[in-house]
């Protein structure tokens, strides 16, 4: 071939390529031949077809569906592939999360017990839920949420040729994120999603490549590949600490708007000895854990710097507060993680080990 | 560029462009600078070709694609060509090779998709789920020179970080969880060495 011809090929190649990987590596923005998803007007819908109805059999789906599916997770550049398989049986979720080709890290769910395997650490933390809190609810879309956040179905498309509805969900400000839902129509699995800022910014994308709805999913596709040989393992298996007559009882003096706190318990974390009290604040759609825990003898004459961190999207931070050491974990931006810690304060009150509000 | 132009691209991106469109498309980014510039933003086909930790689609195409670019002999040396040719060519054809060949792993990805064709619930009695299992991955030769990485954000979990993801997780919104657990598992490893036995409960990004 000769050297013209061949330099177009592989041209041609090159940008055929890229439009396959583009659905792996989404814009900065929205594009721009589309209607701006964000502006677009609500089309008018019946109550059983409006926007939040889909995030609600969305989450349905999401929970109580058996699925096998592979997607792309994209986040800052990078893309890694995942298998996550989900099973309902008899009132008990099983869920495995793999990364196919990345850190070969995996987390799976049996019913209360939560393990993830840390190949790259050479550990593997497992957690024991009470029995109580094995299906904790997550938090319903409402009229509280939609005080916060701008719900609207802006379009129906097809992709991977299948109906889907586009719903994005808006924040009116800047302590939540927003996110770009591709639901499909007949079985309201999200086949897409994008997460993105408060400029509609895409932050974080979810693609599935492949999707089935199995009637019936084996205990085996449960099992993880991870050899765990010579691996440490972290439990909890320790009771829950048992309530006292007096403790400190912590709460946000202020927080951002929406959000109010929905569960309160006193844990002991994998390879913790301390319980940690754990806190979980929501505004119906995000939500933020706090963490609390006596600082470590060995660290309290440190001085205490406030440590921000970043799991994907979501943000951490923590700070030293009266002894106690309060982290903050959830999928909002790193300001609202921040101003949540900053506003624990511990008061005196007789204690409850775990409830929820 | 006009508006036009701009939309087929998003498009293209979107895989939402029809297939001759796409091709017309593509020999127009073949000759149009301004365009071609926009793919540049795009680093996904060089990370694949230097096997980036992360940021490749995935492993096997990383790995078919080393192996193209070590079966083509022709860009590596070619006799009686001047120095500068060679590596003029080298990056450019190496690249647009391997680009050929994500085509075919993420066509083949495609083609493993079942929503795509049958309806749906055609799977909803499946028995069995079948994945497609991973091609071998040839090993990297010696030879083969791995360009510079460039700097990543670092987002090492914590034991004790990981500790609270996964007790967060449990109150969090279904989606709003698949994301961050899928992100726990994607985020850069680090090894049990570089752990300090007292390290702090967040790292500093």
């Amino acid at each position: 071939m000769p050297s013209s011809e061949r330099l177009v090929a592989l041209t041609l190649a090159w940008a055929v390529a890229g439009a396959a990987l583009a659905q792996e590596t989404p814009p900065a923005r929205a594009p721009v031949h589309k209607t701006s998803l964000d502006q677009a007007p609500a089309q008018k819908t019946s109550p059983e077809s409006a926007p939040a109805h889909w995030l609600e059999r969305m989450n349905q789906a999401l929970t109580t569906r058996n699925y096998d599916g592979t997607f792309s997770h994209w986040h800052g550049g990078r893309v890694e592939m995942l298998r996550i398989i989900h099973r309902v049986q008899d009132g008990t979720v099983s869920e495995r999360l793999a990364s196919l080709d990345g850190s070969g890290r995996e987390f799976i769910r049996a019913g209360a017990s939560l393990t993830c395997y840390l190949p790259d650490k050479r550990t593997v933390l497992v957690e024991q839920r009470p029995p109580e809190e094995s299906l904790v609810g997550f938090p319903a879309v409402n009229d509280q949420s939609v005080s916060f956040y701008d719900i609207r179905e802006v379009t129906r498309t097809r992709l991977n040729r299948r109906d889907t509805h586009v719903i994005t969900v808006s924040p009116k400000d800047e302590y939540r994120y927003g996110y770009r839902l591709w639901i499909d129509d007949s079985t309201a699995m999200p086949l897409k999603t994008q997460l993105c800022d408060r400029r509609g910014h895409v932050i974080e994308q979810i693609v599935f490549a492949s999707l089935t709805l199995p009637a019936h999913i084996p205990d085996s596709a449960f099992k993880p590949e991870v050899s765990t040989a010579g691996f440490r393992w972290l439990r909890n298996e320790s009771a829950p600490p048992a309530p006292t007559a007096a403790t400190l009882a912590w709460n946000a003096m202020r927080l951002p708007p929406g959000f109010r706190m929905t569960a309160r318990s006193a844990q002991t974390l994998p390879g913790s000895a301390d319980p940690v009290d754990h806190l979980v604040f929501t505004d119906g759609l995000a939500s933020v854990s706090v963490f609390v825990e006596p600082q470590r003898r060995e660290h309290a004459d440190q001085p205490a710097v406030p440590e921000s961190a970043a799991v994907g999207s979501s943000s951490a931070f923590s700070t030293v507060i009266d002894g106690h050491k309060i982290t903050a974990v959830g999928e909002v931006p790193p300001d609202t993680v921040r101003f949540i810690a900053s506003q624990l304060k511990a008061e005196e009150l007789p204690a409850v080990s775990s409830r929820r509000h | 560029m006009n508006e036009e132009l701009d939309s087929q691209l998003s498009a293209m991106f979107d895989d939402e462009l029809a297939p001759e469109q796409c091709e017309l498309l593509a020999r127009r980014l073949s000759r149009d600078e301004q365009l071609k510039a926009r793919w540049g933003r795009y680093a996904v086909i060089g990370a694949a070709i230097r096997s980036e930790r992360g940021v490749r689609l995935n492993a096997p195409l990383a790995g078919r694609v080393s192996a193209v670019l070590l079966a083509e002999p022709a860009l590596v040396t070619t006799p009686g060509a001047r120095p500068t040719a060679v590596r003029w060519w080298q990056p450019l054809a190496g690249a647009a090779v391997a680009a050929g060949v994500a085509v075919g792993c993420v066509l083949w990805l495609r083609a493993q998709n079942p929503l795509a064709g049958a309806p749906l619930s055609a799977h909803l009695t499946a028995a069995t789920v079948s994945v497609p299992s991973a091609p071998v991955v040839p090993a990297a030769a010696e030879s083969y020179v791995v360009p510079r990485t460039p700097a990543v954000r670092a987002m090492v979990p914590s034991t004790e970080l990981a500790n609270y993801v996964v007790a967060h997780s449990v109150y969090s919104s279904p989606v709003a969880r698949r994301n961050l657990l899928s992100a726990f598992m994607t985020s850069e490893s680090g090894t049990a060495a570089e752990e300090p036995p007292d390290e702090p409960a967040v790292h500093a990004q």
